[in-house]
């Protein structure tokens, strides 16, 4: 149910985030829109590794199911690479304002 | 093309619902716990991160440093030459970094190494010790700290963590270095290159364009 | 159920980030989206991941986001629209106005965007910093808190009188003040030509730009003008909390004036 859920919001996250990429024309707007999806891809794959009733992924937790620890292990280096082609896109995007005056991909195609 | 592009968007999410819909339910999850305590943690993430998929972690931490490095060269020519007008003296927020830099750093060292035994690890750590001197910055102004911090040190500091990791990747590999104590180093080294990292980010961009 | 509700809750913060019109208000919104999506992680058993998108997706990301934004926004013009100083034309926008506002968002480096909203609309907007700047013929009123530029056009304000009846004016614009308090209003200076063609007032207080234009066009064929008030300017009006941009717009218009371009321009649109 919990899973369910979860997942159903991730691929509204990944839906809406594309929405924005495509219809928004300034270039940080698509950026945020980026960002929207891929936090619902990363709770996709924490949807896909949760059980019901379960706890974390922790030895020591008391008996019953668990989480699956490898999704986990597998999002938790994406969330940091993320951060770090995020500020390494920011920059062009600064570079671009500077040089070509906006941020606007409709002037920044007609104008060249 | 407005619609276009929304029924197309529909359709992409149509389909992957219809496909997540065969995912559930869940099989069981297969044993991790003995592999977990042969790893000398108890956070089967941690023994995954820093474990079994230890190259991954280290070569995405060669990834950030590089973003890092792009960052820092591609800033370069746009730095400021004028120096900035100061921001005006807040108490408020003087005070707020007196009182919270040092739970953050304190908490941060916490949680990089407790990673192996509970929730936590060197990413969490190294990226709230980033917030923590973008405080300090807010409260002392960027480029004051960045005069404070000298660069090249911290630059040194980046490179020699990654060294060191790598070098205890070599260890793990050659040597058979295991156990809960490698996982701490490894940890701490990684909120190091975390950190450091972040406030790259952070002071080249505020020293570039505008101020923080 | 948790779960549940803390997913709806995402959702809608998504949506509200996504959906807003200025691009800080998105960036904070994505930034506490990203801390109820950590909520949403926690509950789904997994605290590692929960910790490093707090940490990262909501401190990291919101603050590198911020700190892109400080110069490059938008500027956002509230303005109505005046014929020979800022218009549109067909898609495009013109006038003497928008030379000057389309230069100064390159020297800022930042797109201008142009809001059309009847004059009455525009302290709202100014005192909530929803909107930078107001234009568009803007003739500033006593007592609306914002900062006003250097002077643009000359201008004075005239009573244009065609036959009997009463004398009207556009809703909170200047000419409002000269006129008893009970006096016809409208929205825009296009509704204000229209009753006085069909002759619901006897006559209008407006600036002298404007009657010009109704002249011009027809409208007034045998109008007795008299001048109410004299030196006044058209200005640009800055949100009150906008003081950086108020500077630089005060810079920009001195060096504007000082090379002479001002007057090649007032020449060159308004002659």
């Amino acid at each position: 149910m919990d899973g369910m859920a979860a997942s159903a919001l991730a691929i509204a996250l990944v839906g809406l985030g594309f929405w924005t990429l495509l219809r928004r024309r300034n270039v940080i707007w698509k950026l945020l829109g980026l960002n929207v999806a891929a936090g619902g891809a990363i709770l996709f794959l924490v949807a896909i590794a949760h059980r019901p009733q379960a706890r974390p992924p922790i030895l020591g937790l008391g008996p019953g199911q668990s989480a699956d620890p490898l999704p986990h292990a597998l999002v938790l280096t994406a969330i940091v690479i993320h951060f770090a082609t995020l500020a390494l896109s920011l920059v062009y995007v600064i570079f671009l304002t500077e040089r070509r005056h906006s941020q606007d991909v409709h002037k920044l195609e007609e104008e060249r | 093309m407005k619609w276009a592009s929304g029924m197309a968007i529909l359709a992409l999410v149509l389909l992957v619902a219809a496909g997540t819909w065969s995912l559930f339910p869940r099989p069981d999850v297969p044993p991790w716990e003995e592999e977990t305590a042969a790893w000398g943690a108890k956070n089967a993430v941690a023994a995954i991160v820093l474990g079994a998929r230890l190259w991954d972690t280290l070569f995405e931490v060669l990834v950030y440093a590089m973003a890092m490095v792009g960052v820092r060269l591609a800033l370069r020519p746009l730095r400021r030459t004028e120096p900035q007008a100061p921001l005006p003296e807040t108490p408020l927020l003087r005070r707020a970094a007196d009182v919270l830099l040092g739970p953050i750093v304190v908490f941060a060292i916490y949680l990089a190494a407790s990673g192996h035994l509970g929730p936590g690890g060197g990413f969490p750590a190294g990226a709230l010790l980033g917030s923590g001197l973008l405080l300090l910055a807010l409260a002392k102004g960027a480029d004051r700290l960045g005069g404070e911090l000298h660069e090249p040190i911290l630059e040194r500091g980046e490179y020699g963590a990654i060294v060191a990791l790598l070098a205890a990747g070599l260890g793990v590999l050659f040597l058979g270095w295991v156990g809960g104590g490698l996982f701490v180093g490894l940890n701490l080294l990684i909120a190091l290159e975390v950190a450091i990292g972040a406030w790259v980010v952070l002071h080249h961009f505020a020293s570039s364009r505008g101020e923080v | 159920m948790g779960t549940v509700l803390l997913s709806v809750l995402t959702l809608a913060l998504a949506v509200f980030a996504l959906t807003q019109r200025r691009l800080l208000w998105g960036v904070i919104g994505v930034g506490v989206h990203s801390l109820a999506l950590a909520g949403v992680y926690l509950f789904l058993a997994a605290p590692d991941v929960a910790l490093t998108e707090a940490a990262i997706g909501f401190g990291l990301v919101t603050f590198v986001y911020l700190l892109a934004l400080r110069r490059t926004g938008r500027l956002v013009v509230a303005a109505s629209e005046a014929y020979p100083i800022l218009y549109q034309e067909g898609e495009r926008i013109v006038g003497l106005e928008w030379e000057i506002l389309s230069r100064f968002g390159r020297s800022l480096h930042r797109d201008v965007e142009v809001l059309w909203v009847p004059r009455s609309e525009i302290p709202r907007l100014l005192a909530s910093a929803e909107v930078d700047l107001a234009a568009g013929g803007f003739l500033p009123r006593d007592g609306e808190a914002a900062l006003l530029s250097s002077p643009l056009v000359p201008t004075r304000l005239v009573t244009v009188r065609t036959g009997e009846g009463p004398l009207g004016a556009v809703a909170g614009d200047r000419g409002q003040d000269h006129l008893p308090p009970d006096a016809p209003t409208y929205e825009d200076h296009e509704a204000l030509v229209r009753a006085l063609a069909r002759g619901e007032i006897g006559g209008a207080v407006v600036d002298l730009l404007r009657a010009r234009q109704w002249f011009l066009a027809g409208h007034l064929r045998d109008a007795e003008m008299t001048p109410v008030e004299d030196s006044l300017a058209f200005r640009f009006a800055v949100a009150a909390s906008e003081t950086e941009t108020y500077a630089a717009l005060e810079r920009f218009l001195h060096d504007f004036s000082a090379t002479g371009e001002l007057a090649r321009s007032l020449e060159e649109h308004l002659s």
